[in-house]
């Protein structure tokens, strides 16, 4: 396996106070698993707001790589190409 | 500074805070903070500078602990929210209850899944309490319909009371340490054995200071017509204790449901007790007519309390932690409902007002003079 590519978290809005305002992160990682390893070394605030102790992706979150939700592909399994956008982004929810 | 009356109300949308003055005439709301996120547990610290905390229960990103140091006009995240090491097993789902410890700064805080939290620094750093989050019985505790959460802390000195849906009720004599399963007279009516060792629903618990060794318990009640194995359970949702939790007997005789969420003592008589007798099915009051039942004399007689209330087509709940008690002289009491009423009940609940009428589903509320 060669050098890990890299890849760009994209952080919404509420987000963000978790990584000093950071609307993006650049980091080099293999696959979605890999980059949210470094989120927990290095951004461990806005890691714990998209997986929980355990180490799972919380529940009414989805994880996009580029336009596909992580969830038809691989989960967090998915391989990453350099210049590949990670998103997380809250699941549709309303009506109350 | 005059006495002012501090309300923090948990919603389904955040929480807000009002203020008044203590003649209570009218009440100014701020917020709501965390907006858009459940709120399910407020605590008013009035330890030294008043603290205000709220649980800020967010579905998308965890759960945060929201505390202000300036009497609710803004709230700021604490460094850090409970969590369970990393190899538990175990996720949080909710915070259930927050409530002041012994040392200053000191906050205890209960969880779903049923579990308690400790911290020394005012929220910024939590530590798990095995003794009841890794206790025998807590892999065998049953979620209720709103999760299996302990959603009770009662401090007595060494004594730790607290409240698990469905756990039932576990005390603890060495100020945390170990805990004990005391549910000798608590009824469930959800299981063939009608008093088992553990697993009961109780919905609250409160004592009063000048009464050492008493407990009120608000249990999960609505069983005297059950025909299935063990038989009907009449009276099994409104408790009381004279031993310090040890053990406990029905008080609910006199009241027209036995189901019900909060259960408040009165601040200046250990005698007064105050309950919201719900239908178990609607889980509203009897008749839609809302009404607070109080006793005066330790659950011996109850008397109903409708001044102000609508007469009927009332179908809120009134949930476990949304009612509350000030300590003025007269004291008055406050409830939230599940519409997003807030009621006020001046003369120890002798006349009732709505105070806000379209707030969001209202979790929580508390009240203080500071």
């Amino acid at each position: 396996m060669g050098p890990a590519p890299i890849i760009t978290i994209h952080v919404p809005g509420p987000l963000r106070p978790y990584c000093g305002g950071a609307g993006q992160i650049s980091l080099a990682a293999h696959t979605v698993r890999a980059a949210l390893r470094d989120l927990e070394q290095n951004q461990f605030a806005l890691y714990r707001n998209v997986c929980d102790e355990t180490g799972a992706l919380r529940r009414h979150l989805n994880v996009y790589v580029n336009s596909d939700n992580v969830r038809d592909l691989e989960g967090i399994d998915t391989a990453l190409m350099a210049g590949d956008v990670v998103t997380f982004l809250p699941a549709v929810s309303g009506g109350c | 500074m005059a006495d002012r009356i501090i309300l923090t109300i948990g919603t389904r949308k955040g929480v807000f805070v009002a203020e008044a003055a203590k003649g209570r005439r009218s009440f100014a709301l701020r917020g709501p903070f965390g907006p858009g996120v459940p709120v399910y547990s407020t605590l008013i610290d009035t330890r030294g500078t008043p603290r205000l905390y709220a649980s800020s229960c967010n579905p998308f990103f965890g759960m945060k602990v929201l505390c202000s140091k300036d009497m609710g006009k803004s709230f700021k995240e604490t460094k850090s929210a409970p969590a369970f090491p990393k190899d538990d097993g175990r996720a949080l789902a909710n915070i259930w209850s927050l409530e002041a410890g012994a040392a200053k700064k000191e906050l205890w805080c209960g969880v779903e899944p049923a579990s308690l939290f400790r911290s020394h620094d005012g929220g910024d750093s939590w530590d798990m309490v095995p003794g009841i989050s890794n206790h025998e019985h807590a892999r065998k505790w049953h979620p209720g319909a709103g999760g299996m959460c302990m959603h009770t802390i009662v401090r007595d000195g060494d004594r730790v009371h607290l409240g698990i849906s469905t756990g039932g009720h576990y005390l603890s004599e060495d100020g945390g340490e170990t805990f004990q399963a005391s549910n000798k007279g608590v009824g469930a009516g959800f299981a063939p054995d009608p008093y088992p060792e553990f697993g009961q629903c109780v919905h609250k618990i409160a004592r009063h200071d000048e009464a050492p060794g008493r407990l009120y318990m608000q249990n999960h009640g609505g069983w005297a017509n059950w025909t299935g194995p063990g038989g009907p359970r009449p009276d099994i949702g409104v408790l009381r204790s004279d031993d310090y939790g040890h053990s406990w007997r029905s008080i609910a005789k006199g009241l027209p449901s036995d189901f019900g969420f909060p259960i408040v003592v009165h601040p200046h008589d250990a005698d007064t007790v105050y309950v919201v007798p719900l239908e178990p099915t609607t889980r509203s009051c009897p008749g839609s007519a809302p009404a607070v039942w109080r006793s005066e004399n330790g659950g011996a007689s109850w008397n109903r309390l409708a001044k102000g209330f609508p007469r009927k087509e009332s179908f809120f709940t009134v949930l476990r932690d949304a009612m509350d008690i000030d300590r003025l002289k007269t004291p008055a009491l406050y409830f939230g409902t599940t519409t997003g009423q807030l009621w006020i009940g001046r003369e120890g609940g002798e006349h009732w007002d709505c105070l806000f009428d379209s707030l969001p589903p209202i979790h929580n509320v508390k009240v203080a003079v500071v």
